[in-house]
């Protein structure tokens, strides 16, 4: 295998460095507040290896909606509560080994699936889809789906304003 | 490789930086007008120097840091303020030449690239670990997302009639007619949206002087605060000249008067609307707290929503369906 030293690989180096640092970050940070932001980060990285492959489109919902709306949700939450204290490690030795060999077994089936899944990359589509395309496939082909997921969040939506609504009475 | 590329943006920053100062002062020369006062006129001839009087002054005062505060992300959040205020001009189509990346939903990247700036507000105002900088962080933050729903939802019309996210294809097809006129609905509620966005006078509660001291800038001094201004006035030139290429037809040239240069005519359509939000500044009281949530909530999102139905609907009629 070899790689060649082009934009695009130091370009899609950088991101992936940075979407791990994130995530490194998040595990490790003491603070909630510190954690909530290097998740924003992370979402931020994935966004631009999104753009590296040339899905523009889903780059760009995926700051307005993770790196925006998703991180300020979290970001509200975490003021609105308690913010002085820091988070005590709690964790036990064997907790952290269950949780190393449970990581493990993911980590090898994830390993396994990409070996046997056949790559398509092979030769790549160059006419990337447009936007056009992908709106005509979500409300054309796959309408059904688009419209039960719409129901599910509206029942959601309902469901949380009688919920807030039980709590205000009291 | 392309010296353009590298030169490009750096000119735009000053460029930028250039309107920033002319704007302060512009601003104040013109509340003084309408307040019957004179403005700034010590520094410099006409007072033209005032801003940059008074940016060196900013420049040259000491950087207090708050004892408590959480210095990381204190001083990170100017920052993280500025950076997406300075990106999302790479997509705006000043003229059909000058324009630095033709990118295919530069709309959705203006919009979801400004939404970062809201995250650096709400650091700000927590990592200072001063209430009232908490409280108008999180006004702020509030604010923008309410009033971000209605915005995105007001060009939905445009997006339609159009049929694509591009900023460039979107100036070509006003050739005819702006989009002011067919979209009238969606551009009150773009404008409205756009002004509390821009956390600017009817709504400007996370900065209430009144209730809160300054909000979410209120620890902040020096040059991390002149980048806070300097954030806010970029937002202004971007938002500007993003309400001239969605609603005012950008470059074109009205009633065919094409012998003036598309970049004047940018230019002017662009001057208007800066001076529009400083008229506005100078007419209007705040709007209240509550008044403002169930603005938003309960009288421009349907506003909205019934602009993209009546743009869905009148696509079909034969005789108007050529403006949508």
């Amino acid at each position: 295998m070899s790689f060649q030293f082009s934009g695009e690989f130091i370009a899609f180096f950088i991101l992936s460095v940075m979407a791990i640092c994130g995530a490194v970050f998040m595990i490790n940070a003491t603070r909630v507040i510190h954690m909530a932001l290097s998740l924003a980060f992370t979402f931020f990285s994935i966004a631009g290896i999104y753009l590296l492959l040339e899905a523009e489109f889903l780059a760009v919902i995926q700051i307005l909606i993770y790196t925006g709306a998703v991180s300020i949700l979290m970001l509200f939450g975490i003021m609105l509560t308690k913010h002085k204290e820091e988070e005590q490690p709690s964790i036990s030795s064997w907790h952290s080994i269950i949780s190393f060999c449970a990581t493990g077994a993911l980590f090898g089936l994830l390993i396994w699936v990409i070996y046997r899944s056949p790559l398509v990359s092979q030769a790549p589509q160059k006419a990337a889809a447009t936007v056009g395309q992908l709106g005509g496939s979500v409300f054309k082909q796959y309408v059904i789906p688009f419209e039960l997921t719409s129901v599910l969040l509206l029942v959601a939506l309902v469901g949380a304003v009688i919920l807030a609504k039980r709590e205000g009475k009291k | 490789m392309n010296p353009w590329l590298v030169l490009g943006p750096v000119i735009l920053l000053l460029i930028v930086l250039g309107f920033v100062t002319y704007a302060i002062f512009f601003e104040r020369k013109v509340l003084g007008w309408i307040q019957g006062r004179i403005g700034p006129n010590r520094v410099g001839p006409w007072g033209l120097l005032q801003t940059v009087a008074d940016v060196l002054k900013l420049l040259l005062k000491e950087d207090v840091t708050p004892k408590k505060a959480d210095l990381a992300l204190f001083k990170l959040a100017p920052a993280l303020a500025f950076i997406p205020a300075f990106a999302i001009l790479a997509v705006i189509p000043f003229t059909d030449t000058i324009q630095f990346a033709d990118f295919a939903v530069g709309l959705l990247y203006y919009l979801a690239l400004s939404s970062v700036t809201i995250i650096a507000i709400l650091v700000g105002g927590w990592s200072s670990n001063n209430k009232y900088a908490l409280l108008g962080g999180m006004r702020s933050a509030a604010q923008m997302i309410s009033y971000e729903i209605p915005l995105v939802m007001s060009v939905v019309g445009i997006i339609m009639t159009v049929g694509s996210l591009n900023l460039n294809e979107i100036v070509e097809a006003q050739k005819e007619v702006w989009f002011i006129f067919p979209q009238a609905i969606g551009f009150v509620v773009f404008l409205i949206a756009s002004i509390s966005e821009l956390n600017r006078t009817p709504f400007d509660l996370p900065e209430a002087e009144s209730e809160l001291v300054a909000g979410y800038h209120v620890e902040y001094s020096g040059f991390r605060f002149a980048f806070f201004m300097l954030t806010e006035y970029v937002y202004m030139f971007a938002m500007a000249s993003l309400t001239t290429v969605l609603y005012l037809g950008g470059w074109n040239a009205p009633f065919g008067l094409t012998f003036i240069p598309p970049i004047v005519w940018f230019v002017l359509k662009f001057g208007f609307i800066v001076f529009f939000l400083i008229w506005l500044r100078g007419t209007f009281p705040r709007i209240r707290v509550d008044q403002l949530m169930q603005f938003a909530w309960k009288v421009l999102l349907p506003l909205a929503l019934l602009n993209i139905l009546v743009t869905a609907l009148l696509k079909e009629v034969p005789f108007l369906g050529k403006f949508y």
